[in-house]
């Protein structure tokens, strides 16, 4: 079984004095994140996001099924989480990693439970027909923070995703084609974005989006998900060395500050997107000049 | 399933009739399997577990070059029983919700076990869930550190947990709310809430997991109230250690 291999003591050794003397490998201070982008795909739910090295592309889909008999009213929505060999070679395909099992329970929590996709609107026929939303997670390379990019990249994806519009007549349901009738944008209740602290020298130093090399000299992390109105859908102290209760709370506060920019972000980006799509609508489309 | 906990709002008493700093009855035995070598029963109202660990022992052939040599690596397997629930289902063995609560209970013993005294070696703890009413982790973490403590492996301190929840889960309703202790199964359901660990001192914070949606304005009561449940729990903890190590010395206990 392949595993990430080991920093070597020096180079742990160097990293953690240089943070006694609060400087970062790369120069960054202790709350900034690294260069992020985020790139949608031409279909719409393909979104891209980029941490420094670290990428994820989520892909988000949707078909028609049978409803399931104890949830008439709802949809099904699904996270699905892939930790292929491309991101790291550290990942094998078809075993369970646990790094895998935390990655896909942290977005469930975050997303799936917290109730940000409205399940309810993707219901066709009360226990007959509904929508099910698959997102595809995939890790295209490991380079740290995979929760904070893996959470970025799906929101957004699930931001930008339209589903198919339909017709109910009595019993029967027709469902358009994107040719036919404009697709429909998912109705997202809030947008959760997760920020994972990894915390050094007894909790004195916090860092935010850690490279590779800086999560495997942490002592711990906690990872925080909430939205801009500063609700918490999830937090997540797993392990590591025991920290002040204080400095958890300090965390929130750096959180929503993070989360407030990502929430920009997603929707500047957003808007960059709708601009680049948008050529005039249907008169555009009809023209005569236009080329056959 | 909607749950009527107006009531609360009338007499300030929880549905079980405790106020909202109470902890439920705590019972626990140690040495309770003659052949782990540590183990421990662990009642926490009507929340049941019993814990067994086995080890340090030498590390099984197969895992071999996958952990680190230079200290012991810690396992954890969580059974529910299949009379455990409410309704009788099977889990499958590899639910991410299981392994997910196997890998928050290792993980917190690494920092308080003294793993670095085993090289080459494996501790295993084994839980056996035999009832559930909520604060199922905590129970767990807290029947953990019993039974490690009875198989003699060296910690720098227990590690107490606890579950807290919140009456209100908006900002708007202030004064209104209040934190609760130590949930039940009905409460837990109903309310949004946190388990938290602590180790080391007063207001240290080994784990923290908290997986419903919550204002952040209601987490500084409940992490101060939490914290305060976990030295509670830890003083009863320390009284059975207490009580069974004078046992064992008056050669009452094999």
């Amino acid at each position: 079984m392949p595993r990430e291999a080991e920093p070597s003591n020096n180079a742990k050794a160097f990293l953690l004095q240089a943070l006694r003397e609060n400087v970062r490998l790369d120069g960054r201070a202790f709350d900034e994140f690294r260069q992020i982008d985020l790139s949608f795909g031409d279909e719409y739910g393909v979104a891209t996001a980029r941490l420094g090295k670290t990428k994820v592309m989520v892909r988000v889909s949707s078909e028609v099924v049978k409803a399931s008999a104890d949830r008439k009213f709802d949809g099904v929505f699904t996270i699905s989480t892939e930790l292929s060999p491309i991101a790291s070679p550290a990942f094998e395909v078809g075993r369970q990693d646990q790094a895998e099992v935390l990655l896909s329970r942290i977005l469930e929590k975050t997303i799936r439970r917290s109730g940000a996709l409205d399940t309810e609107s993707l219901c066709i026929i009360a226990g007959q027909k509904c929508f099910h939303v698959r997102a595809d997670v995939h890790v295209l390379d490991h380079d740290g923070s995979l929760v904070d990019a893996s959470c970025l990249a799906l929101v957004a994806a699930l931001m930008h995703y339209r589903r198919p519009d339909f017709e109910v007549r009595g019993e029967e349901v027709q469902i358009f084609d994107p040719r036919e009738r404009e697709p429909i944008k998912l109705s997202m209740q809030h947008q959760p974005f997760c920020v994972t602290f990894g915390y050094y020298e007894d909790g004195s130093v916090m860092l935010l989006d850690s490279t590779l090399l800086e999560e495997q000299c942490r002592e711990g992390e906690v990872m925080i998900s909430m939205n801009r109105f500063g609700e918490i859908c999830q937090i997540a102290k797993y392990s590591g060395e025991p920290v002040d209760a204080m400095s958890v709370l300090n965390c929130m506060n750096v959180a929503l500050e993070k989360v407030k920019v990502f929430d920009k972000l997603v929707k500047a980006k957003l808007e960059e997107d709708e601009k680049r799509r948008d050529v005039g609508g249907l008169m555009a489309e009809l023209s005569a000049e236009n080329a056959r | 399933m909607p749950l009527d906990t107006s009531t609360y709002i009338l007499a300030h008493l929880r549905l079980d009739g405790r106020r909202w700093n109470e902890l439920r009855r705590l019972q626990a035995q140690m040495s309770t399997q003659a052949a782990a070598d540590g183990s421990s029963y662990f009642e926490m109202g009507n929340t049941k577990i019993i814990c067994t660990v086995a080890g340090p022992q030498e590390q099984k052939s197969g895992g071999g070059g996958r952990s680190q040599q230079d200290k012991a690596k810690i396992e954890v397997e969580v059974n529910f029983a299949g009379f455990s629930g409410m309704d009788r289902k099977k889990r499958a063995r590899s639910d991410k919700r299981t392994s997910e609560m196997q890998h928050t209970i290792a993980s917190a013993f690494e920092s308080t076990l003294l793993t670095h005294l085993f090289p080459h070696s494996t501790i295993t703890l084994n839980l056996h869930i035999l009832s559930q009413d909520g604060s199922l982790l905590a129970a767990c973490l807290n029947a953990a550190t019993l039974a490690l403590v009875d198989a003699g492996i060296p910690m720098t301190d227990y590690i107490s947990a606890t579950t807290v929840a919140t009456t209100a889960s908006y900002a708007d309703k202030e004064e209104e709310a209040d934190p609760l202790l130590d949930l039940n199964g009905l409460e837990e359901q109903e309310l949004p809430f946190l388990t938290i660990a602590s180790s080391g001192g007063e207001d240290r914070v080994c784990s923290l997991v908290l997986e419903t949606k919550v204002h952040m304005a209601r987490l500084e009561p409940m992490i101060s109230v939490g914290l305060d449940g976990c030295s509670q729990i830890r003083g009863i903890l320390d009284g059975v250690i207490r009580a069974h190590g004078r046992k064992v010395l008056e050669g009452k206990v094999g």
